[in-house]
């Protein structure tokens, strides 16, 4: 005690020894302890007092009987202690606070004050403990406190102080407990704290103090207690930490601390604690730790410790938790790492995530262990059938290994066991029914092995489980009925297993479910009504099953649903049953026979995300409501029977990617607002009655991948903004009555990897610019259009493309050689156009099919002979099949006898050959037609008549041949 | 203020377990999420992938056949950056794996050698290192196979030479060294599709010592 401060600002309060110091050094200071009163009230003036503790603050009363006050006993008025924590009280501390000159103690702690710390504080210099922990005071920590000489105790954690920690605290020489904890202090730690010889206790954990930890703090030589954790401080563990010789417990988790684990650490001889978890520390476990024998807690998870698992229980006698989790460590458990004569008072031991291998028999001499965590190894072997000499055994974590073998039955002896989590492993066999002994047993995951054989019926006893997860293994038979038992169950995870039989109806008494997952199985017959009793049901996917039947209305009272997948089930009947939700995330029917109409009730669920209810049988307009479900990002409305228009309101669906409204009977136009919706990725509208024009706004959907709006009614042309869509993969205009030619700006969509725009009217040359389409590769297919000129040697760029279609067009020329570069094709289809010439040689391994319907010739067609120059003669075709000549000379024949009998028989072979002509007009305008072999081949021949009229020349070309050509072409088509 | 009390090491074990109920679902989803864990993608084209879903159907810039095998990944010119994750072994009805003009980054994993059904692999203007795994011989259904313009080291395997369908191949602008093979779909394929790989030498030529 000693010099005195500031005493000239304020009439100090006399008290106790001060008192007699204030007269002999002090003399300005008034001997006036009736100021007492007068600073706390204040101090109470500047707080807020929501529980009213200070309303006995009066001066009607003795100040020493005011609530929280304490003062020198036998004296008047001299006021030593304030304790006011935990009252609820909140405002600033009030710099009056320093006119309690007497005060030797405060607690303030657990409150909700705010500000900062008066640096008035400092005054008080009787001060020996401050407790301000637990609010939410800001500014930074005031040097001023580094003048509280005879502080013992300054605890000023878990608030929101800011700032460095002052270098001053280092005169509080006499300090024993300095708590900085869960604070914002950044900078590094100071030195000077090293002055501090008293301490015993330095908690600056959960800052974001940064640099090492200062040589200097080697001179807190008492040091008991140490925690820096949860800090950004980096550098090696420093080896002086070994000469704390009271350390009990030291963290330094969840720094940056790198280097290796000194061995100096292992002259701690009274360690209890060391936790150096969340570092980069590298290296092995140095083999000192195994000298201290007052751990009871060891953990060096989450670094990169290499070696072998080199700690012995066996010497750490006293060792409850060993934690190596998420290391680097190898090799097998320690055939020692428990003494073998039950002395081990190993609790639990997580050795997870490592790369441990062999087998755990080990364990089983340590009699004492209660968690054993080994997962995401590679331990191998059974689960060994003496695991029941570990009764003591809560949770059992074996997951992400390769054991193999079954569960034994002395499994069922682990009477205390409560987590049993063995998935991910190669597990055979059933589960013995033994299992049912369990009473205590929480969380059971069987997940992911090839367990077989029924659910036992035993389960059912185990009335404690919360969570059951049998997912991947292949249990068949039915699920136990009376699983209504359990009652305490949150999670049933029975996906992708075997099993059949209906959903029992006691399911409905496990009123805690939460999850129900039974999808992929062999599930049948209709949900029980007891279904709706699961009023905390929020997960329930039953997909993949043949459960049928219309769904039982009471679901409709289960309003906490937020995800439902009953996707490919026979379930019929309404919707509304799924709708009493208003937090529907997901609700996915695909591929049932739902019917009747979208009920607007669905759009209730603002927070929908996915929507999917395609393959339905359900009827009526798409309700303009969903326009709600701004939040919607996968519609999927496909394969319904929806009449109407695309409701307008779908443009408040912005956050769409994947809108599937094909296979319907929508009418009305391609949405030019669907051009606002940026998120799309995928936009499917075929198979539907729209009409009018392909919107050029679509243009705007930079981030669309899939572009189907095939089969619908759809005219004017391909606007060339498609060619904006420069992310977009697949592109399908088939079969709508497009007009135009073919932009050549599609050369922009360089990912294409499938481009589809047959069976329109799309006329013109095929732009050469698809030659730099280098993506494609599912299929180029032009056919059906009346596109003409030559094909562009360009396309021979398709180094990908698998299947090129340009059928059916009045494309003419030769065929470019460059196709011989199309080394991934495989289905070439130039059939039924004006080509001539020979087939380049390097196609002769395509069948025939792929060219008939020109003037091809040369392999696979037949040799281009002498008579048959380049280009001209059509009679490539006529003499394919040698067979046929004899079948034309018989209708040549035939013909000449008709022609003898009839004297009009002439003119009547002339009509027939016009009416042809006009046949093949209205197949060139996108008609239809056949593919080959189908009846409508007529058509595919066709050209060639039309091109021999144009090609007066071949006088040797007589109306008989065409007659023949076309005869022999028809025979073969009647033997497809 | 007080000492660090056992929680992390108990919220350790649980963390561990519910993580992986969650997740535990489909593997070709596992494999395309190590994929999305695996690679920066600064622009977010891997944002649709949700691995809560039943598969990874749905996920934009993957397709899937009909019996919902994903066939394809189509991630060209992403600016996705980082290691190309061995899980992608998993796919095993993966037809065409589409991720040129990325920066991806260090070797291409042996697993790739288990898709079998691979037809495409286009991994070309990338940041790729290291050798050529011999597993690539296992891909009896490549066609096309593109990874010039890497940093790729080491022998063309041999074991290319038994792939009957090979016929786009494009290995220039590499480091390979040794020589190129003549055998099998090599005997059609362009030297220039070799060309910039200074350590890479034509003809039968011995043991390269340098490779």
């Amino acid at each position: 005690m000693g010099i005195k401060q500031s005493c000239s600002f304020t009439p100090c309060v006399l008290a106790d020894l001060s008192l007699l110091f204030c007269i002999l050094l002090a003399p300005v200071c008034l001997a006036t302890p009736a100021t007492s009163p007068a600073a706390l009230l204040q101090v109470k003036s500047g707080l807020t007092d929501p529980e009213g503790v200070l309303s006995g603050w009066s001066l009607e009363a003795d100040v020493c009987s005011w609530h929280g006050i304490t003062c020198l006993p036998g004296e008047v008025g001299i006021v030593t202690g304030l304790n006011l924590s935990g009252y609820g009280l909140s405002g600033m501390i009030p710099p009056a606070i320093s006119g309690l000159i007497s005060i030797e103690s405060i607690d303030l702690s657990s409150n909700s004050l705010t500000g900062p710390i008066p640096p008035e504080l400092g005054v008080l210099e009787n001060l020996r403990t401050l407790l301000l922990f637990s609010n939410s005071l800001t500014g930074t920590i005031p040097s001023e406190l580094g003048l509280l000489k005879n502080l013992k105790v300054l605890r000023i954690g878990d608030n929101r102080l800011h700032g460095e920690v002052p270098p001053h605290l280092g005169n509080c020489s006499e300090l024993v407990t300095l708590g900085l904890a869960y604070c914002q202090l950044n900078g590094t730690i100071p030195p000077e704290l090293g002055r501090l010889k008293q301490l015993q206790k330095l908690a600056l954990d959960n800052n974001t103090l940064t640099g090492g930890i200062p040589e200097q703090l080697a001179g807190c030589v008492s040091l008991r207690f140490l925690s820096v954790a949860d800090n950004m401080l980096q550098g090696n563990i420093p080896s002086f930490i070994g000469s704390f010789s009271d350390l009990q417990s030291l963290n330094l988790a969840n720094n940056q601390f790198s280097g290796e684990i000194p061995a100096e650490i292992g002259s701690l001889s009274s360690l209890t604690y060391l936790n150096l978890l969340g570092n980069s520390l590298t290296g092995a476990i140095p083999a000192e730790l195994n000298r201290l024998g007052q751990l009871q807690v060891l953990d060096l998870s989450m670094n990169n410790i290499s070696g072998k698992v080199s700690i012995s229980a066996a010497q750490l006698k006293n060792l409850k938790y060993l934690v190596l989790t998420g290391n680097l460590l190898d090799g097998a458990i320690p055939e020692d790492l428990c003494a073998d004569d039950s002395s081990s008072l190993l609790e639990n031991l997580f050795l997870a995530g490592n790369n441990l291998e062999g087998g755990i028999e080990a364990l089983l001499s340590c009699a004492a262990l209660q968690s054993i965590d080994v997962s995401n190894n590679s331990f191998t072997g059974v689960i060994p059938p003496g695991i029941d000499r570990l009764p003591g055994l809560v949770n059992l974590v074996l997951h992400n290994n390769s054991f193999t073998g079954g569960l034994q039955p002395q499994i069922g002896n682990l009477s205390n066991l409560e987590i049993l989590s063995l998935f991910h492993n190669g597990l055979t066999g059933g589960i013995p029914q033994e299992i049912g002994r369990l009473q205590k047993l929480k969380l059971l995951f069987l997940y992911e092995n090839q367990m077989s054989g029924t659910i036992p019926d035993e389960l059912t006893n185990c009335t404690s489980l919360e969570e059951v997860d049998f997912f991947g293994n292949h249990f068949h038979g039915p699920i136990p009925e009376r699983i209504g038992n359990l009652k305490n169950l949150a999670v049933l995870q029975l996906r992708q297993n075997d099993l059949s039989g209906p959903v029992p109806a006691s399911l409905g008494e496990c009123r805690s479910l939460q999850v129900l997952a039974l999808a992929d199985n062999r599930l049948t017959g209709a949900l029980p009504e007891t279904f709706g009793q699961l009023a905390e049901l929020s997960v329930v996917t039953l997909y993949n099953n043949s459960l049928e039947g219309p769904l039982p209305e009471s679901l409709f009272q289960l309003k906490n649903l937020t995800v439902i997948n009953f996707s490919h089930n026979r379930f019929a009947g309404s919707l509304v049953p799924l709708l009493g939700s208003t937090s529907l995330a997901v609700l996915a029917l695909t591929d049932n026979s739902f019917s009747g109409v979208i009920p607007a009730v669905v759009a209730r669920s603002r927070n929908m995300v996915r929507l999917q209810l395609g393959g339905n049988r359900l009827t009526g307009a798409i309700p303009a409501e969903l326009g709600n479900l701004t939040r919607l990002s996968m519609l999927d409305l496909s394969l319904n029977n929806l009449s109407g228009d695309i409701p307008a309101e779908l443009s408040n669906c912005v956050e769409l990617t994947h809108l599937k409204l094909d296979g319907n009977n929508l009418t009305g136009t391609v949405p030019a607002w669907l051009g606002s919706l940026r998120s799309l990725g995928e936009l499917d509208l075929s198979w539907n009655a729209l009409t009018g024009g392909i919107p050029l706004e679509l243009g705007n959907c930079s981030g669309l991948l899939k572009l189907s709006l095939s089969d619908n009614h759809l005219t004017g042309s391909i606007p060339p903004e498609i060619g904006r869509l420069t992310s977009l993969n697949v592109l399908n205009l088939n079969k709508n009555s497009l007009t135009g030619a073919i932009p050549p700006a599609l050369q922009q969509c360089n990912k294409l990897y499938e481009l589809r725009l047959s069976e329109n009217s799309l006329e013109g040359p095929i732009p050469p610019e698809l030659g730099q389409l280098s993506e494609l590769q599912v299929i180029l297919d032009l056919s059906r259009n009346r596109l003409s000129g030559e094909i562009p040697a360009s396309l021979g760029s398709l180094v990908k493309l698998e299947r090129l279609n340009v059928s059916s067009n009045r494309l003419d020329g030769q065929i470019p050689s460059s196709l011989l570069q199309l080394t991934s094709l495989h289905r070439l289809n130039l059939s039924d156009n004006l080509l001539s010439g020979a087939v380049p040689a390097g196609l002769s391994s395509f069948p025939a099919a792929s060219f008939v319907g020109n003037e091809l010739c040369g392999a696979p067609l037949l040799p281009c002979g002498p008579r048959s120059p380049a280009g001209r003669l059509s009679g490539t075709e006529v003499v394919v099949i040698v067979a046929g000549i004899a079948l034309v000379s018989a209708v040549v024949c035939v013909a000449l006898l008709y022609t003898m009998l009839r004297v009009w028989s002439n003119w009547r072979a002339v009509s027939v050959s016009n009416s042809d002509g006009e046949e093949s007009a209205h197949g060139g305008h996108g008609g239809g037609g056949g593919k080959w072999g189908d009846g409508k081949y007529w058509k595919v021949g066709s050209p060639v008549s039309w091109s021999a009229e144009q090609k007066h020349s071949s006088g040797s070309e007589t109306a008989s041949v065409l007659l023949h050509d076309k005869s022999t072409e028809a025979a073969r088509a009647g033997k497809r | 203020m007080a000492t660090r009390s056992m929680s992390p090491v108990a919220a350790g074990v649980w963390i561990a377990v519910l993580v992986a109920v969650v997740v535990a679902s489909n593997e070709e989803g596992d494999a395309l999420m190590a994929l999305r864990h695996s690679v920066k993608d600064p622009d977010g084209v891997l944002a649709s992938w949700d691995p809560s879903l039943v598969n990874p159907c749905t996920w934009l810039h993957v397709t899937c056949n009909d019996d919902n095998h994903v066939d394809r990944i189509e991630l060209a010119n992403m600016r996705l950056s980082g290691p190309l994750p061995p899980e992608l072994g998993k796919l095993e009805q993966l037809q065409y794996m589409e991720m040129s003009a990325n920066s991806l980054q260090g070797p291409i994993p042996s697993e790739f050698g288990k898709l079998k059904n691979l037809v495409s692999m286009d991994l070309y203007n990338n940041d790729l290192s290291g050798p050529l795994p011999t597993t690539l011989g296992n891909l009896k259904s490549l066609k096309v196979f593109r990874i010039d313009h890497n940093r790729l080291t080491g022998p063309i395997p041999r074991e290319l030479s038994g792939l009957p369908d090979l016929a786009t191949v494009d290995f220039s602008s590499n480091d390979f060294c040794g020589t190129i093979p003549t055998s099998g779909p090599f005997q059609n394929i362009p030297l220039t599709s070799f060309s910039n790989n200074p350590r890479l030498t034509q003809g039968p030529g011995g043991y390269d010592a340098n490779c």
